[in-house]
């Protein structure tokens, strides 16, 4: 056997072994510990703080000198990226003692990196969530619960936030809306209905009413018949309308996918009949893109392209919009002519607090920033990203801004009327919703009607769904 | 008895132990390890924020009685079509590349383009080129034809086989590559010897270039159905959601699904090792037959 003695070899062998176990783990490790220091020695900055009270703003907020550091993941593009840059550079120049890093991730892999983290017990301290994922997170206890600090703290004032975008974070297990807060939002996104004002001017047509339940579906055909044109070749050249939202139908004809108890109601006549309309728009009107028109064009660039007058819109499309050489503006979603109502979803996405963090208060000190901060609130407006949380921003200088759409209170109509959760909010997946929008080509094709679809999928559905909520 | 190896010997051996560690323990930490915990998840159910559980054969139940893993086995086995297509075509090629002509490397190298070109833009260039009203490939058609060309990607009997097409065109010139190494290898004096015997071109092909080739097939085979059982980038980026009708959902495709998209990581993992398990009998079958058809000198 060969003695070992040479020192030099082995040291070698030892720096091998470290290169590769360093390779897996080479994360933050470093900056959690050495903040450890700064947690729990407010006695000592306290002494020091009359230096800084003027940047602490009011005076009761106590806490506003502890040095933290937080960990802070988001996905977005570039854009984003660097909107919260400044946001959070600005937050770290008021609180010099908060030291904040900031994480991007692209979106598609957003879920999949900070689920790995969670797994890993490396959970960011604050960090994004929304939908089912949001619930899900609640249910498998990741989340802090926000509701004691929220009411003790003096940065947040609650009632100036829109309710429904409050509410979305309010998760008592069983459904998303009830409860106590688990998230602030981060935005909230109305899914508008969006029209070309100029197809309507060249047709002669009145344009869409932008108060809700006065534009009916019936109006709507009659409009998207007359503005559909067909160029010399017989093929149609400018839909009247495409990518009608089918929650907006379901929603405004009364029915819905889940009652919010656990049971799926898709196997309504209300909601056949409201799926129905929305293919036949294609089936028997020909005013919208097939399936096959739209894999050729999406319906965005169509629209883009000027070839579509009327198309559902968010507010982060605000910036690609106004750049387009025509006119256009939002109205309310069609009204189902059977309820005379109207209804369409409202995106929000939200900052969460891991319940693992070591610094719960900065870290809800900064999500609260971010979330509710004026300067940032504007900012992200003014970019066209969202509309503002803030209810007196929202009415005020929001509805002034001299950008388009013109009837932004629009937006605020759904927000605070008309608008509700995504599907995807009633459960902690998606598998079972994905499933339904695969197998519902078969009715947008016009292969089954929707009454047919609807009932042979509700089992399939039902079984899906409680697989994903046990 | 205790021998000590000294001086010179003794260096090298540590000095290959040093050298061979670190391979060894990627090994042992992003292989094996992963390995063996992937099996012990297939029996559990993880999703990665709560603790897992032990359910026994439950994940194996439900996957034998899940109607998309079947569709995307079927469509993994469909996609295999393209290995006999690959091989007839790239073996043309080898054989018109393998002649003495001026600026055949040009060729050569044009052909192996799509090999070392990154699967995404290929796959993004495709998506336009497969475009119903506007790509290439329909205008082409309408063109020489008259008739308007199928929805590549939007009807559901024609995506697998628009990805049998991509398929084809990257992978072509790889496989031309080892036929042509393998025509290189075949001695001119069994051509010579039949030219002496009266025998035809077709012949000789037959005769001498396609049993003489047949350990190439053979490798091209196994790693074809290897490949094609894992193929994924392509239905990712063209099928994001499977392509219409579940019908461009590949078996890894779905395993990724489960895995990264709904988290249900037991239930993955189990598939995957039914996968692997698969493809491991496949060729073992495929290694029992090669010694019925396969010529080794």
């Amino acid at each position: 056997m060969a003695t070992w003695k040479s020192g030099k070899v082995w040291m070698a062998a030892v720096l091998c072994f470290i290169i590769v176990l360093t390779g897996c783990s080479s994360n933050n490790g470093g900056s959690k510990e050495n903040s450890n220091s700064g947690k729990n020695n407010s006695a000592n900055t306290a002494e020091q703080s009359p230096s800084n009270a003027g940047t602490a703003g009011e005076g009761a907020d106590a806490g506003a000198d502890a040095k933290s550091n937080i960990e802070f993941m988001g996905w977005g593009g570039d854009t984003e990226k660097a909107v919260f840059q400044t946001l959070i550079d600005a937050y770290m120049k008021k609180y010099p003692n908060k030291k904040v890093k900031y994480t991007v991730v692209p979106p598609g892999e957003y879920y999949q990196k900070l689920d790995t983290l969670i797994a890993a017990k490396k959970t960011p301290d604050v960090f994004y969530a929304g939908g089912a994922n949001f619930n899900k997170l609640v249910s498998s206890g990741v989340l802090m619960n926000l509701q004691s600090l929220l009411e003790s703290s003096s940065l947040v004032d609650q009632n100036n936030v829109w309710p429904a975008a409050l509410d979305r974070y309010r998760y008592d297990g069983t459904a998303s809306g009830q409860g106590d807060i688990y998230g602030l939002p981060k935005d909230v996104g109305p899914w508008a209905f969006a029209y070309n004002k100029d197809l309507f001017d060249k047709a002669g047509l009145p344009y869409p009413s932008a108060k809700a339940g006065e534009y009916t579906w019936d109006d709507m055909i009659a409009d998207a018949k007359k503005l559909t044109v067909a160029n010399e070749r017989g093929k149609i050249d400018t839909f009247g309308v495409a990518g009608y939202s089918t929650e907006s139908a379901v929603w405004a004809n009364g029915g819905d996918w889940t009652d919010g108890k656990g049971n799926i109601t898709i196997d309504t006549p209300e909601f056949a009949q409201a799926m129905q309309f929305v293919a036949d728009l294609n089936l028997v009107h020909k005013v919208s893109p097939s399936p096959d028109d739209e894999k050729a064009q999406n319906g965005y660039a169509r629209f883009v392209a000027g070839k579509i007058a009327m198309f559902p819109m968010g507010p982060w499309d605000q910036p690609g919009f106004w750049d387009l050489p025509f006119n256009w503006d939002i109205a309310a979603w069609p009204a189902s002519p059977n309820t005379g109502k109207t209804a369409t979803w409202l995106g929000s996405l939200g900052f969460v607090v891991s319940a693992k963090t070591e610094f719960p208060d900065d870290a809800f000190r900064l999500a609260a920033y971010l979330s509710l901060d004026q300067d940032s609130q504007r900012q992200n407006y003014e970019l066209g990203q969202a509309v503002p949380n803030l209810m007196d921003m929202a009415k005020g200088e929001f509805l002034q801004m001299d950008k388009k759409p013109e009837t932004r209170q629009v937006f605020l109509d759904i927000i605070s009327d008309y608008g509700r959760p995504p599907i995807e909010n009633t459960s902690k997946n998606t598998k079972w919703l994905d499933t339904f929008w695969q197998d519902a080509s078969a009715v947008w094709t016009g292969k089954q009607s929707a009454a047919d679809f609807v009932k042979a999928e509700q089992p399939k559905l039902q079984k899906l769904f409680d697989e994903s909520n046990k | 008895m205790k021998k000590t190896i000294t001086g010179y010997r003794r260096k090298e051996i540590i000095w290959s132990l040093i050298f061979v560690t670190p391979p060894v323990l990627g090994f042992l930490i992003f292989g094996l390890a992963p390995l063996l915990t992937s099996f012990g998840l297939s029996f559990m159910s993880w999703d990665m924020l709560t603790p897992s559980e032990v359910v026994g054969f439950d994940n194996f139940n439900y996957m034998f009685n899940d109607e998309k893993f079947y569709k995307s086995l079927y469509n993994t086995v469909f996609l295999l079509l393209g290995i006999p297509l690959g091989m007839i075509v790239s073996m043309i090629l080898a054989i018109m590349m393998n002649r003495k002509l001026a600026g055949i490397s040009i060729f050569r190298t044009i052909y192996y383009i799509p090999v070392i070109s990154p699967i995404i833009a290929v796959s993004l260039l495709w998506q336009w080129m497969l475009n119903y009203d506007y790509g290439l490939v329909n205008e082409f058609i309408w063109k020489v034809f008259g008739t308007q060309g199928p929805n590549w990607l939007g009807d559901p009997n024609w995506v697998k086989p628009s990805f049998i097409i991509m398929g084809l065109w990257g992978g072509v010139g790889g496989t031309m590559v080892l036929y042509l190494a393998g025509l290189q290898g075949i001695s001119s004096t069994y051509y010579e010897a039949a030219e002496v015997d009266g025998a035809s071109r077709w012949h000789q092909f037959r005769h001498i270039t396609l049993p003489l080739l047949s350990p190439i097939h053979f490798y091209v085979v196994v790693m074809g159905i290897i490949g094609t059982f894992q193929s994924f980038s392509q239905m990712y980026i063209l099928a994001a959601d499977g392509g219409p009708e579940y019908s461009g959902a590949t078996i890894v495709y779905y395993i990724f699904q489960e895995a990264f998209k709904y988290f249900n990581m037991g239930y993955a993992s189990s598939v995957a090792w039914v996968l692997g398990i698969l493809i491991f009998i496949i060729t073992l079958v495929q290694f029992r037959l090669s010694k019925r058809w396969v010529y080794q000198d």
